[in-house]
């Protein structure tokens, strides 16, 4: 039987690198700020994601066929992005599998940029970003850097199975979580996370463009947030509200 | 055969058939209405993104209008329990400008039916537009009260 998810290497993955994880979620905060991410340090693409249990779709760019789960790179940094929206009963075995392969290429720390879902976030100005980490040792890097801690509480989604196995790994893993809408492409909640990101990893990286072409965004991410939202129901992305209960 | 349906406890029987029927009717729903394209050419409108949040006394519906004017943002109530939100936006957006030179069409406005699905007083609704996006209150209909004897 062939493996489950395999990553095609297109160009030479540097080692020791720090990875950074923006599969679509909530408002699409990390695809945003990922994507901007790379397409503002230029990076290339150096490897994709194959599986049969991702849909049949190949993304046409300049005529060209493209996989929709791409990771970009250059000597420091990894950046793995998705145009369409993963399956839940693909969210396991592709993220495990990245974990595997971070891992294999000894890459440093895997941060993951996603949304912190506000009911009342068209009155918020500034987005506030909260951070989550696999040890006690990223927990300290993230309140050197500022960050409050998601001390109690849920995390579902790609990030919540970083988190998991990184920590199974024994390997640095921290979420940065901004406010931002449920179901609505939330581009200044990306651009909040983005100068955090900068922030952490010593990255000078200009939002303005982003800001400028919010309005853009948000009308061309609908049909992706559409459907992101409906793997999100399946998901029960809602168990973040539940409050937990510990005896 | 006999002996691996034993050693099963009658929970993981039960959860597995649950999970068996949820798997169900997510690919009954997902057959049973036809995937539409979120955008209508013949009318020239974007479908926007909303979302419907009930709470004990009031319906919340949402709208997020990427382009609207403000003052071209129009909420109607058609029919009982069903509203229409339209606006039009600052510019007409083609396929061409989402790089898609395969299809032809331009879009001046975006719009979007809403189904409220608890009865709701849509004459005493109150809306408000901030940060482009549209936010309708909807007081749900009262019942009458049985005191406790």
């Amino acid at each position: 039987m062939s493996e489950a998810v395999r990553i095609v290497e297109k160009k030479p993955i540097p080692s020791g690198a720090i990875m950074l994880q923006g599969l679509p979620d909530v408002g699409l905060v990390g695809l945003i700020a990922t994507s901007y991410i790379i397409s503002e340090l230029d990076l290339d693409e150096i490897a994709y994601v194959d599986s049969d249990l991702l849909p049949p779709i190949v993304v046409l760019h300049q005529g060209l066929p493209h996989a929709p789960l791409r990771i970009y790179g250059n000597e420091d940094l990894i950046a793995a992005i998705s145009e369409v929206a993963v399956p839940v009963k693909a969210l396991h075995p592709v993220m495990r599998k990245l974990v595997d392969w971070a891992e294999s290429k000894k890459v440093k720390m895997i941060m993951s940029i996603g949304g912190l879902p506000v009911q009342n976030r068209q009155d918020i100005k500034e987005p506030k970003v909260f951070g989550a980490g696999s040890s006690e040792d990223s927990l300290k890097l993230l309140r050197e850097k500022g960050l409050e801690i998601l001390n109690e509480g849920f995390i579902v989604g790609p990030q919540a199975l970083i988190m998991r196995y990184c920590t199974e790994r024994k390997l640095t893993a921290i979420a940065l979580l901004t406010q931002s809408f449920y179901n609505y492409p939330d581009p200044e909640a990306s651009a909040v996370a983005i100068k955090k990101f900068g922030e952490i990893t010593d990255h000078k990286i200009d939002v303005s463009d982003l800001l400028e072409k919010g309005e853009e965004i948000r009308l061309r991410a609908r049909d992706i947030m559409r459907r992101t939202q409906s793997e999100l129901t399946k998901m029960k992305k809602s168990q973040e509200y539940d409050l937990p209960l510990y005896v | 055969m006999y002996r691996e349906k034993r050693k099963r406890s009658i929970f993981e029987i039960m959860s597995e058939y649950m999970e068996n029927l949820e798997a169900l009717a997510d690919e009954m729903l997902e057959s049973a209405a036809p995937e539409q394209p979120s955008w209508d050419t013949q009318s020239c409108c974007l479908e926007p993104l909303c979302n419907i949040l009930v709470t004990a006394d009031e319906v919340v519906v949402t709208a997020d209008l990427p382009y609207a004017q403000p003052e071209k943002v129009e909420v109607e109530a058609v029919g009982e329990n069903v509203i229409e939100i339209s606006a039009k936006m600052r510019h007409n957006v083609r396929f061409d400008d989402f790089g898609i030179s395969h299809r032809k069409g331009e879009f001046s406005s975006l719009r979007s039916r809403v189904p409220i699905p608890v009865p709701v007083e849509t004459e005493r609704m109150k809306i408000s537009f901030k940060r482009g996006i549209l936010e309708i209150h909807l007081p749900r209909k009262k019942g009458y009260i049985i005191k406790i004897e």
